[in-house]
Order: structure tokens, then sequence, then C-alpha cells
């Protein structure tokens, strides 16, 4: 009840940030959403599922994207929106096929490699990335169906509705699914790859799906992105942006269902906070995450539930 | 009686060392079966190829006369064939409760689905409340399964080999680490869920005197082949398995 609660709070207090907060603060609102959906859905394969994998980046970047030419194209929020998130699903589910044959450092390394293939056709396929220039010009469309209604994208506050919409969306998709008979069987692939096949089920079923999920939310995160930002460029599909949500969940915490949440949130905070002061940020943040990871490692979650970090 | 498996010439080969060689085994339905032998013998082996956690190199598998050698172990825990393993196989992080429910949503084919709740499925919460009071962890249901003692693990470890309603279940080593008093109750425990949930127990177990004492059937390894099988009595008295196993005082 504490929870539904404290839950009803944070919505509102969110639905209600245009009214106190700026457009800077909208602008980091925004971004801390988008790597809240990226990393919930890294963390269906990482902490649920037992894969780590090094490529999200790619599938963040086939959404940004996807949308981004049918926004060019088409101008059309949803319809650019949904379009990202399928291209990204596709490309995942095909590529998830290869990799999940494969577990631990071969996994990692799969996905690592594929992820950095879709960074090469990002900056060489010209014709229809862009190149090293990336797309710009993308319009921030209205979100429109024909008929019933047509809201006007160009208030950022109106834009931070739909990405506040979809996050909401997404993260209730995610506690349902972790806590669904499918999201046991996944957990049950990360405790223990035999036992699960040993009491009949597919461990590449559900290996394949958790890939999917994850590449769906990476593809809606990247989505939503080229409506806010008006351009893409082909550093979106780079390793070390994968390794963004990767830190935001050991910052937040692996096995809990907030901690990628609550780690998205302290990541780019500290990021934005420590880039102010100094250029080298990212050992600032690497020093941090250590830390953390060394003395927490349930992450900062763990410090307040019940049994502590330790664990 | 009936034959619930039957092996063909099965061989398991590591390099030229023959972990399993020339099986031809017919494991009778209804029968305590044990299977025996010296470390190294190819118990485990076997049992990996029977179970379809390891492929054969050469043979057949038959259940109940349908050829399941190449099938995995996903495919043939659907037919009825479940087990536990020598070294500890549980799943550590989930709670003792889903760690039989797992294998209950397994066998009703409910883990496909995506967005209702685990406690939304009545028939297989039912089911492993049960299954939980007849492995005695009815009291544990709420930690976390790598938090048990060895004991309760390894019960654990059964309460999962028998959630999938397996009409063929080997069990390895189910008692290893335990006391003997453990011993006994673990293995009483097995022998009255062989007769309740009318399912054929294969077991692989080094104390020769629950071996004598529960057994219907013996199948006595070495060096990868069989050396002999009978009924308890028999093995005893079996010259070569007493030169090369059992030694003078069983």
């Amino acid at each position: 009840m504490k929870t539904r609660l404290a839950i009803l709070i944070l919505v509102v207090l969110l639905a209600l940030l245009p009214a106190y907060a700026g457009k800077y603060a909208l602008y980091v609102a925004i971004h801390i959403l988008l790597l809240s959906i990226f990393s919930l859905g890294f963390n269906l394969l990482f902490g649920y599922t037992g894969l780590l994998s090094f490529g999200q980046a790619g599938f963040y970047a086939v959404g940004a994207y996807g949308c981004a030419k049918i926004l060019l194209t088409y101008p059309s929020l949803l319809v650019g929106i949904v379009g990202g998130v399928v291209i990204a699903g596709a490309v995942s589910l095909l590529l998830g096929f290869l990799c999940i044959r494969h577990t631990r450092i071969y996994f990692s390394m799969l996905t690592l490699s594929f992820g950095m293939m879709i960074f090469s056709l990002a900056w060489k396929w010209r014709d229809m990335t862009g190149g090293d220039d990336g797309l710009v010009g993308i319009p921030r469309a209205p979100l429109e169906i024909p008929g019933l209604f047509k809201i006007n994208m160009a208030p950022m506050e109106n834009y931070y509705y739909v990405v506040l919409a979809f996050a909401i969306l997404a993260i209730y998709l995610f506690h349902r699914i972790v806590h669904s008979p499918m999201g046991l069987a996944m957990q049950g692939i990360r405790d223990s790859e035999t036992r699960t096949a040993c009491i009949g089920i597919s461990v590449r079923k559900y290996r394949l799906l958790s890939f999917t999920i994850a590449g769906v939310y990476a593809g809606l995160a990247g989505a939503l992105l080229p409506p806010l930002e008006s351009t893409v460029t082909p550093p979106l599909a780079h390793w070390s942006h994968s390794a963004e949500p990767v830190l935001a969940t050991l910052l937040g915490g692996v096995y809990s269902f907030s901690g990628p949440i609550v780690g998205s949130v302290l990541f780019y905070l500290l990021k934005d906070i420590i880039v102010r002061f100094t250029e080298y940020w990212q050992m600032c943040l690497g020093i941090i995450v250590v830390v953390l990871v060394i003395g927490f490692r349930g992450g900062v979650v763990s410090i307040f539930s019940r049994k502590g970090g330790r664990r | 009686m009936k034959a619930i498996l039957r092996t063909e010439s099965l061989g398991k080969y590591f390099g030229h060392m023959a972990a399993v060689h020339e099986v031809n085994l017919t494991l009778q339905e209804g029968l305590f079966t044990s299977v025996i032998g010296p470390n190294g013998a190819g118990k485990t082996t076997l049992i990996n190829l029977l179970s379809g956690y390891m492929l054969p190199d050469r043979g057949k598998i038959y259940f109940r006369e349908k050829e399941i050698t190449r099938l995995g172990p996903d495919k043939r825990v659907k037919m009825g064939i479940s087990r536990s393993f020598q070294v500890m196989n549980i799943f550590p992080r989930m709670t003792v409760f889903q760690n039989i429910l797992l294998p209950v949503l397994s066998r009703l084919n409910k883990t496909s689905s995506a967005f209702s709740s685990q406690q939304s499925q009545k028939e297989a919460v039912g089911e492993a409340e049960k299954i939980l009071g007849e492995v005695w962890l009815q009291e544990e249901k709420d930690s976390p399964g790598g938090e048990l003692s060895h004991g309760d693990q390894r019960l654990l470890e059964l309460g999962i080999a028998v959630a999938t309603n397996p009409q063929l279940c080997f069990l390895d080593e189910p008692s290893s680490g335990m006391n003997p008093i453990e011993r006994i109750k673990v293995l009483e425990l097995v022998k009255k869920l062989a007769s309740e949930r009318k399912t054929t127990f294969i077991i692989v177990e080094h104390d020769m005197d629950i071996v004598f004492s529960l057994s219907d059937w013996i199948v006595v390894m070495n060096r990868g082949e069989v050396l002999a099988e009978g009924k308890p009595g028999d093995i005893r008295e079996n010259q070569v398995v007493r030169d090369i196993y059992l030694g003078e005082e069983i």
C-alpha cells in the first residue's frame, strides 16, 4: 500500500513538473526517462536472464534512425515512434537468433560485435543514415490520430508528456513481465540454465524473448530521442553508449525492479553535475561506480531495502 | 511389469576414454532401481545420457518404446522424464516457493504467459504448495533457495524434480553431504513419493546399506559398462561384484 502511494505521488509530481520546472529541467527529465527505459530493457537481459549485453546501443540507434527516417518522410509522431520500435524489435529478433546460442563472455562479445556493426553501418551507409553528419532537421511532428485528435508537439512540455506516458507504460509492462510466469522462467535461466532445461523449459526460447524485449525497450528509448534533439548521429550506436545502461543498472541495483530507474536518475544527475566542474567527468563517475559496486553490490536501492547492501 | 526405458549399445566417449560403453539396459516401471559402482564407473554420465543432458556418441535410447536418443532435456521432461543433479542445482536467488512453482508452471505449459501474475495461476500455486508440504519445506517457502541448509537444499532439489510430475525420475546422489540419519529420512521420502506419485525412481547412491535396504533392482557399473544387474540378494551374492566393488563385508 505504501509503495503504491509513493508511486502515485511520484507520478503526480512528474505530471506537474512542467508547472514548476524550466525547459532545461524538462530536457533533463526526458533524458532520464529515456535512460530509464533503456536500462530497464537492459536489465531484463542482465538482472533477470543473466545475459550481459554490450550491444544495446545498436538497437537504441536502430530505433532512433528508424523513427527519424519515418518522421522525415511522414511527419506523424506516433507513426515515427511505433515504426522505430518495430524496426528495432525486428532487428533484435534477427540478431537474437545468432546471439542467444552462446552465453557468458561469448554472448557479450557477440552483442558488442553486432552493436559495432550497426555503428559502422550508421557511419558508412551515407545514403540511408547521413554518414558522420547523421540525420538532421527531424521534425517534432504533431501527435495525431486522423479524425480523432491532433496535438502540437512544438512546446517542450507537450513532448515531455508524451515521453512520460510512454515511460509509464513501459515501466508498467515491465513490472507485469517480470512478475509473470514468463519472468519467472527468465529468472530460472539466470539462476541455472541446466536446471531450467531439466524442468522442461526451452532455454533458447526464453533467452530470445528476453533479448527481443530488451531490444524493443532500447528501440523505444531511441525512437523517443529524434523528436527531442532533431538530429541523430552514429555515436548513438557506439559501444560506449551501451555502457550507460550497464552503469546505471549497477548504480541502482541489478536484482531489484526499481534499480535501473533509480540508477538512471543518479547516473544522469551525477554526469550533469560533475561535467560542470571537470572535463574528467568520466573518471569521477567511474570512481563513484567502483565504490558503489565494491561497497554496495546490490546497488543504491539495496541500501534502502531491509536486507542491506552487502549481499 | 513394463519396460519404461531401454537402451541399445549406448556409448559416450571422451577422447580414448569410454565413460559409457555398450550399455544395454532395460529399466522396469515401478521398480525402485539403484545404480551403483566405484567412482568413475560412468554412473553420472549414464544419467546425463538418459536425461538428455548429454547426447550419446552411439547407441539408442527408448522411453516407452519411443526413441528419444537425440531429444534435449526440456523435451524429455515434457514426455515425463525428470532428474536431480549430483552437484546441487537449484534456483538460489528465487524463493523456495518459486523454485517449486516454476517446474509446475512448466508442466502446465503456463510459462509463456507474459502479463498475468504468478500468484494468479491458482492451479499451479495450489500444486506447488502441496509439493512443498510433501518435501517438508512449507515453513521455508519465502526464503531464498540459496539460503537453505545443505539438507534442505537437497530436499528442495527433490521437490523440483518431482514438481514436473515425472513418470521416470533420476536422482544423482540425492543424499550426498548429509549425515546418516538425514540420508535414511531422505531416501525413505523418495520411496514414499515413488508409491504415492506412481513415479519410477532411478537413484545413484554410495551408501550400500541404504541401497540394499530400499532397492528393488540394482545395476552395477564399472569402467563405463554394466557389470551386473539384479535383485539386491543376487547382487550381494555376485562374486564379480564383490571382488570389484562391494568387498566381502556386504
